[in-house]
């Protein structure tokens, strides 16, 4: 077959496969180029899933007509002149594909009045076009902006059309698509309809963090906790800003996860990975939190050239990103009592109670906690509950107290910083939880403490409680100060079973085990000697050969990644995890009533005590308002 | 059955039995105490199964001989409660009648013939010892034993006897104490056993007169104790022991010698500032001294000085667990203990004179 050079159809049809995937990316393109035209109200239609019609209508600036023939070229934009633009790109769409890409597999008609200098134009133009067809630009009236109509999407790629899953499903997709825009332009108006019926519709100029919460689902407002965090300038500054979901609201999926990089909402395994790090440990593995990360960076520090469909962006400094995203929700998370309530019964509006988990230790709420939220609260209250909280949390929480003083008065950041200040560091200030001494301890079927503390009724897990005791206390040690587990050498070493290939795991997992306070080397082809073991474990009744084979097991089990050193914490928290449930008190031993309160009295010590290690919970809560409702005293 | 006792004397007897009952089983008889009275007066014996006790209590009056099986527990309890000078015990079928002087009792016992056959002392014994000497070599061993260990030789006591000497060794694994001392053999045939850490115990609550004679039998994986009031069986922990004269150090070059009054007391305050994940004490040991320190994460540090009598060789620093020590020290019959290193992460060794030994590892300090 001779090499011929591919039809102008053909080639749009190709650069379609890649952009153009489903009837989403429809929406996504369209809509990026609506909020290109710098529109406020974005108006998206849908008939069945996408199939039938996609109509998206915008109050934009709109294309002039004599441009309409153009804009259905491919590679023409009016958004890329030169090409040091591409360095540090400030629009969504750039490349000039997509409504080229749009109109060779559909049908499609545009119908615009642009507006120029504030003035919209005397009238505006339609143009009709489809597959390699374009059709003339006709005379059209209308609203100043631009509405885009798809009919018959695929029409001329059977195999696509084929491929399109059922019509709620890649109504879903618009769905998400939509959303994961919207919460980024909470500036814009969107509407979303399907089949005549409306979804959302979701006003102008609304607040961040309410626009994320209409989408998120109200019924979550409560259980969102906001957090911020500002990078040193030095550093690139980086601005961080998000809600973070209790673990209690975990998915099974991703889906609940929102990041977004410079208004463009992204995909990033990278990031999403450093979102589930923070929350290493409350709760389990296969959970995915609910999150939504925005992220505000140096243009020049990230390339969204990437993908066609920009759905991937690059880091020039991935590792940075990941660990400030890493630090930011993290911070937030162990500043917050994560104690899960036992009923299921949620009370309390936005409005009262703001972001539940705000207040630290649970202590009830100072107004305006939820400050991003309600713009109109006084900065006194603001200061105030600043004031009170957790020294920890300050750091970053205090950017926010400037800020909101700055913008009231400035020049009473000058006054206020000096009685601020001091505060910050006051050691006096409560701990999480602190005010919540338990008077009595009551052990039940030797498995679970119940106690009081000033909201109602707490139970606990007694293993689980432990064992996050054991493992914080552990991890302070070996990560925070940095040196190995105490172990104690034996007179004889132990004999553990283990093969060529065990052997080379326990070799490869040498650095970990030096950490732990393990010593051991090959005795002969079928078995290792240990030569030291840690010394608690021996307290506790941990036999060496029972640990080392379960250890082995694990890592054998492809739970211990060992071949990155990246994740070389997260194996060690693995281990450190096992070696606490081990040692921990299990279910069904009777614990004296010191061990019981000296157990409770470091569930306020420590980080992360509302869940033990596997991310289960340590602690309920059954409030007494619960009470009172369930003995109808209300 | 019918004896009248001197309450003080049944009160000790069962007070030592009571320790041999096995606590929770499903064979009643098991947790009775069987009561023989025959002309030569009341012996109590009880058995768990594997460790079996006769013990023959003083001043009693046999009006009418037999054997029935009463509740240990019930019965220690009584006597203990009651005020009487002396109890009269009437046994019919199985029922027990405990009779004081304001007081009647009748607890429903098992028939005689559910009790266990217990090992009989029969013939001559091995060797014999006295009973100061054997408790002294028990004494200074048996703390160092493993609990539970999965490794079941550990958990029991070492017993070896060669021609005049009798060596008892214990270990945990960590530790290992040894103790030497002397018998009367009745044979040239060296002899050793592995004796669970029970049977010792119960033994040593056994003498009362330091001076009396331990006749000892090893047969068919069960040692016998016997003494002239009592017997004590028990079966021996199977396995190996592990081989202690390896693990004993023999290249300490770095001597020290101390006063053990002065080095306990040392240990015991460097302890106070240790906690569970970093319990170790480290020691200093040189020429002008020994200096202990002590660290506990979030709670504080200790340092303390002790004098030392001696030292030889260069200076050396080295982490012990303080209650490995202590334990060591608390059964010392001397004043002063003889200390052995050779490198921090090599056994110590602890002496006084030539009869006991205690190997000691180090715990990594960093």
């Amino acid at each position: 077959m001779p090499i011929r050079k591919l039809s102008k159809l053909l080639i749009n049809q190709i650069a379609a496969g890649e952009v153009i995937e489903r009837p989403g990316s429809v929406v996504k393109e369209l809509v990026e180029n609506s909020l290109d035209a710098q529109a406020t109200r974005i108006d998206v239609a849908v008939e069945d899933g996408g199939r039938q019609l996609i109509r998206i209508s915008d109050d934009g600036h709109g294309i002039p007509p004599d441009e309409l023939p153009l804009s259905v070229e491919p590679h023409a934009t009016s958004k890329l002149t030169a090409a040091e633009q591409l360095a540090a790109i400030g629009t969504l769409g750039f490349r000039g594909e997509a409504l080229a890409s749009i109109a060779s597999v559909s049908r499609l008609r545009i119908t615009s009045r642009a507006t120029a200098d504030g003035k919209a134009a005397e009238a505006g133009a339609a143009l009709e076009a489809s597959g390699d067809t374009v059709g003339q630009v006709t005379p059209w009236a209308g609203a100043p902006g631009t509405v885009l109509e798809v009919r018959d999407l695929f029409l001329n790629t059977p195999a696509r059309r084929k491929f399109l899953r059922t019509a709620p499903t890649e109504f879903g997709h618009i769905n998400d698509t939509l959303k994961r825009i919207a919460m980024v332009h909470h500036q814009v108006a969107f509407k979303l309809s399907h089949n005549g019926k409306t979804v959302f519709d979701l006003p102008a100029d609304q607040d961040q963090a309410l626009r994320c919460v209409s989408l998120l689902g109200k019924d979550l407002e409560d259980e969102l906790m906001l957090f911020e965090h500002e990078d040193l300038p030095d550093r690139g500054g980086a601005r961080l800003w998000g809600l973070a979901g209790q673990p209690s609201i975990a998915r099974a999926t991703g889906k609940g996860q929102y990041l977004c990089v410079n208004g463009r909402p992204i995909k990033d395994r990278n990031l999403a990975h450093a979102v589930k790090e923070a929350y290493r440990g409350l709760m389990p593995m296969d959970r995915f939190p609910v999150a939504v990360v925005f992220i505000e960076i140096d243009p020049h520090a990230v390339d969204v050239n990437v993908h066609p469909a920009k759905a991937e962006v690059r880091f020039r400094n991935p590792s940075h990103v990941h660990g400030l995203v890493l630090s930011a929700v993290r911070q937030r998370l162990l500043g917050s009592d994560l104690t899960p309530s036992a009923s299921l019964a949620r009370q309390g509006g936005f409005q009262d109670s703001n972001f539940r988990g705000v207040g630290p230790g649970g202590t009830p709420q100072a107004p305006g906690a939820g400050a991003g939220l309600s713009p109109n609260v006084s900065t006194d209250a603001f200061v105030d509950f600043f004031k009170r909280m957790d020294p920890r949390e300050k750091g970053f929480a205090y950017q926010e107290v400037r800020k909101a003083l700055a913008a009231e008065d400035p020049s009473a950041i000058e006054s206020d910083e000096a009685s601020l200040m001091p505060s910050a560091n006051d050691s006096s200030t409560q701990a999480p939880g602190a005010s919540l001494k338990p008077q009595t301890v009551l052990q039940v079927h030797k498995s679970y403490l119940v106690t009081q503390d000033d909201d109602g009724l707490v139970i606990v897990d007694q293993h689980a409680l432990h064992e996050r005791v054991m493992f914080e206390t552990l991890r302070n040690r070996v990560l925070g100060e940095g040196k190995p587990l105490e172990s104690q050498r034996l007179l004889m070493p132990v004999i553990v079973d283990a093969d060529a290939d065990q052997q080379a795991t326990l070799e490869q997992m040498q650095p970990l085990l030096e950490k732990i306070g393990v010593e051991l080397a090959p005795i002969g082809p079928e078995a290792v000697a240990v030569h030291a073991f840690p010394s608690f474990l021996f307290d506790r009744g941990v036999e060496p050969d029972t640990f080392i084979t379960d250890l082995v097991t694990k890592a054998d089990a492809g739970q211990l990644d060992l071949s990155n050193p990246n994740v070389q914490e997260s194996a060690l928290h693995e281990v450190l995890d096992m070696m606490s449930c081990k040692a921990a008190v299990k279910a069904g031993d009777k614990m004296t009533e010191d061990e019981l309160s000296e157990l409770l009295a470091k569930r306020h010590e420590i980080d992360r005590s509302s869940n033990c290690p596997h991310g289960r919970p340590t602690t309920l809560r059954l409030t007494l308002k619960d009470l009172e409702k369930q003995f109808g005293r209300t | 059955m019918k004896v009248i006792c001197d309450r003080g004397a049944l009160v000790e007897s069962l007070n030592v039995i009571g320790g041999v009952v096995a606590a929770r089983t499903p064979r009643a008889a098991l947790t009775c105490v069987k009561l023989s009275a025959g002309p030569d007066g009341l012996s109590l014996s009880a058995t768990d199964g594997e460790i079996s006790l006769r013990l023959g209590t003083a001043r009693v009056e046999t009006s009418e001989p037999g054997e029935a099986l009463v509740p240990a527990d019930k019965l220690q309890q009584i006597v203990r409660e009651s005020i009487d000078p002396t109890l009269t015990l009437h046994t019919e079928q199985d029922v027990a009648h405990i009779t004081g002087q304001d007081s009647k009792f009748k607890v429903f016992g098992q028939p005689v013939a559910d009790f266990p056959a217990i090992p009989q002392f029969k013939g001559d014994a091995d060797f014999e010892v006295t009973a100061g000497e054997l408790h002294r070599l028990i004494a200074m061993t048996i703390f160092a034993t493993a609990r539970e260990n999965s490794r079941y030789a550990i958990n029991g006591v070492l017993l070896e006897r060669d021609k005049k000497k009798l060596v008892v060794v214990a270990t945990d694994g960590h530790r290992l104490a040894l103790a030497k001392g002397t018998c009367k053999p009745a044979t040239d045939e060296a002899a050793s056993a592995i004796v669970p850490t029970k049977a010792l115990n119960l033994l040593l609550r056994l003498f009362d007169d330091a001076d009396q004679t331990v006749r000892v039998k090893i047969a068919d994986n069960q040692i016998l104790f016997a003494t002239d009031q009592a017997e004590l069986s028990s079966n021996l922990v199977e396995g190996n022991f592990p081989p202690y004269k390896d693990v004993v150090p023999k290249d300490g070059d770095k001597k020290a010698a101390l006063s053990t009054d002065l080095f306990i007391s040392g240990v015991r305050r460097a302890a106070l500032l240790t906690n569970e994940e970093s319990k170790g004490v480290r020691m200093a040991f040189a020429p002008d001294g020994l200096t202990l320190r002590s660290r506990a994460p979030e709670m504080g540090e200790a340092e303390i000085n002790v004098d030392l009598a001696e030292f030889v060789g260069e200076p050396i620093e080295i982490g012990f667990n303080p209650g490995y020590l202590l334990d060591a020290l608390k059964v010392v019959d001397e004043n002063q203990v003889h200390l052995e290193f050779k490198a921090p992460n090599k056994p110590g060794v602890l002496r006084t004179g030539p009869n006991f030994l205690y190997v000691i590892m180090p715990v990594n300090l960093q």
